[in-house]
């Protein structure tokens, strides 16, 4: 046994450095990562398969440079733990030389910090918490809650006109700043100022009845809201079984599903929502055909979510094909900061990552609609609704 | 503050019907059924499944996910009054928390974490009480609570069945000396209260959100209602059911209260603990 496990301790010595050496190298598979939330109470499983879909195809048409690309999406089951435990894995066990089309709903938050001392740079196909939009290695494809709040106040109060606007914000974590935030510009940008603000409507309640009918007896006539689906569902349910059917709601993206649109029959005066990507449910646009038919093909649902996750994986190539020399995580890091912005039919704003301390950059919406006994998205606009740039 | 109250009226019926269950299976079969509200949550998915997915008539769902509550509330007890026929009221009710949890699981497993298009069974107000609406949910659902209550009383009273099941629950071995059918009696009882519970969250589903996770955690505020009754007074159940959900209500209203309220059930069933025990000596209480 003595002799044994020398002889045993030089062999793993010996393949080690021969797996490092291959992994260097200019031959062996270009490793990519991503934390998700694939099983827990909020899954978005979407947004790394349409990732891994555009891999594959890029796979079949002989790779880049004639190197494979091995695409690993983890799961981080919504636990802070399994977060940073799955972002180790990919980024310190697998050696990934970036994080593509990653969504979770705390990853950003748990994982920046490491991002950074590894200095390697993740690319989410959707950001949820505020980390993902104020860390320099960190830079979403999507607009995010925060620019979805400002833009969903303004389609509200400069189009449709709507006076009295009201917000009951669900608050977990340390989301409250950044909402406040969002409706801060806002106010900057057309001087109006909410009737009333409730942030205290807590996350998967069951009877939203009491705040439906305070934010009646002050006086709304539209509410803002960042909901999940099912709390979305309660609150328009709370409303409708008041008689309140004069209320307009403006939402975010969150809500933004056939699944939300089948189960909503009685929408008041109308559910408005920026979407963030060029409107998944109007079949008839040429932006999303490629998207679409390469989805289809590889059976995963038409969502925002793959939306996001396809686009970071195909800006995530085009950078990585505009590159000489080897692929490794410190050249991908300088290619990504050195990056001209592309542009890209599906959403309203050029996506560069750059060298900024902080990525927020993407304030593009389209206005959609669903009405009233309808059960289906509407296109409410003809193009791009904008933050205007201050 | 009134206006909330109100607002809190068709939750405050749901945990009453829940809580008048709860005591029911707690006097008649020894046991806390901690499954309550997850058999009708289970009931109500299936319900919606077949609706949606197979096109059955919205009714025909709702009668059979109805029965389907009932059905499985049957099973449980047909299990309990089976195997744990002799084991003491903590056991008989630990099985109850695994069903829970299986069912929770089964319903994620089978129906996925999306919301499911629930059809309302009622939708809209009911009447209006100076300037508050009051909806229709709300009414059927506090009728439904003092009803069941009423009923119970009743058959427990006045009918020579409601005498064979006090008698089984006071003295049961002596009650099955006499003849009297024990399990039958005790797996109709779960029944019965399988069916009711599925029916009430039926009603009350389609208008708030409708995850499985919340509708079976129901049974915590419905517990502290029932708790009020000691777990015997039907009663006290009602009443306590109501209060709570007023109380839930009205403390949405204020936004410094707000975070209070789904402790709320919490800091009852304390209280009420406490105040139980105020008389025990501390070797005794604990």
């Amino acid at each position: 046994m003595r002799k044994v496990l020398p002889t045993l301790a030089v062999a793993v010595l010996l393949a080690t450095a021969g797996c490092a050496g291959s992994d260097a190298g200019s031959s062996g598979p270009i490793v990519v990562g991503s934390v998700n939330a694939l099983s827990g109470a909020a899954t978005f499983p979407e947004s790394s398969q349409a990732a891994k879909a555009v891999f594959d195809a890029a796979n079949a048409a002989g790779g880049v440079n004639g190197r494979r690309i091995e695409y690993k999406a983890i799961d981080d089951k919504g636990d802070p733990s399994a977060a940073a435990a799955a972002a180790r894995e990919v980024v310190g066990g697998d050696s990934a030389v970036a994080l593509v089309g990653s969504s979770s709903l705390i990853e950003c938050e748990i994982n920046e910090k490491y991002y950074e001392q590894q200095k390697i740079l993740s690319m989410p196909g959707i950001g949820v918490d505020p980390a993902c939009f104020s860390s320099p290695n960190i830079a979403p494809v999507n607009v995010g809650p925060f620019h979805d709040m400002t833009l969903t106040l303004l389609y509200g109060s400069e189009v449709l006109k709507l006076d009295d606007v009201c917000a009951l914000l669900e608050i977990a974590g340390n989301t409250l700043p950044a909402y406040q935030a969002a409706i801060d510009e806002w106010t900057k940008i057309t001087g109006k100022k909410l009737k009333y603000v409730d942030s205290t409507v807590p996350y998967g309640g069951s009877d939203y009845t009491p705040y439906i009918v305070k934010a009646r007896a002050a006086g709304c006539k539209a509410i803002t809201v960042n909901p999940v689906e099912p709390d979305s569902i309660g609150q328009l349910k709370a409303a409708q079984a008041q008689g309140w059917t004069d209320v307009t709601w403006l939402l975010l993206t969150s809500v933004y599903s056939e699944n939300y649109a089948k189960a909503i029959s009685n929408a008041g005066a109308g559910v408005y929502v920026p979407a963030e990507f060029s409107p998944f449910t109007d079949a008839a646009a040429p932006a999303n055909q490629e998207w679409r038919d390469l989805m289809a093909k590889n059976k995963i649902p038409l969502t925002s979510f793959s939306q996001g996750g396809y686009l970071a994986a195909k800006y995530f190539l085009a950078v990585l094909r505009g590159m000489k020399g080897d692929i490794t995580r410190e050249t991908v890091t300088k290619a990504l900061r050195e990056m001209k912005p592309i542009s890209d039919p599906m959403v309203g704003t050029p996506y560069v990552f750059g060298p900024a301390q902080a990525h927020h950059d993407n304030t593009a919406g389209w206005p959609i609609k669903l009405a009233t006994g309808t059960n289906k998205w509407e296109l409410s606009a003809r193009d791009w609704l904008r933050i205007p740039r201050s | 503050m009134l206006q909330g109250a109100l607002a809190g009226l068709a939750a405050g019926g749901l945990y009453a019907v829940l809580a008048v269950c709860l005591t029911l299976m707690s006097r008649l079969v020894r046991v806390v059924n901690f499954a309550q509200s997850a058999t009708g949550m289970f009931g109500c998915y299936v319900a919606v499944f077949l609706a949606v997915h197979l096109g059955f008539p919205e009714w025909l769902a709702t009668l059979a996910g109805i029965l389907l509550g009932g059905a499985l509330s049957a099973v449980l007890g047909w299990i309990v009054s089976t195997w744990l026929a002799e084991a003491d009221t903590g056991t008989r009710s630990a099985v109850t928390v695994a069903v829970l949890l299986l069912l929770i699981s089964l319903a994620f497993i089978l129906f996925g974490n999306k919301p499911q298009p629930f059809h309302p069974l009622l939708a809209g107000p009911a009447f209006t009480v100076g300037g508050v609406v009051v909806s229709q949910v709300t009414v059927v659902t506090v009728a439904l609570a003092v009803l069941v209550a009423l009923g119970c009383r009743a058959v427990l009273a006045r009918t020579s069945l409601g005498v064979r099941l006090r008698a089984l629950s006071e003295r049961p071995t002596t009650a099955e000396l006499l003849g009297i059918p024990a399990r039958p009696l005790s797996v109709g009882v779960w029944t019965a209260t399988g069916v009711i519970a599925t029916l009430a969250v039926s009603i009350v589903a389609p208008s708030q959100s409708n995850d499985p996770t919340s509708l079976a955690m129901l049974v915590v505020p419905a517990a502290a209602a029932a708790l009020l009754g000691g777990f015997r007074r039907l009663d006290l159940a009602v009443a306590g059911g109501l209060v709570l959900g007023m109380a839930q209500g009205a403390v949405a209203q204020a936004d410094k209260l707000s975070v209070l309220r789904y402790f709320l059930p919490f800091l009852v069933i304390v209280a009420l603990l406490l105040w139980t025990q105020r008389k025990e000596v501390w070797d005794a209480a604990r």
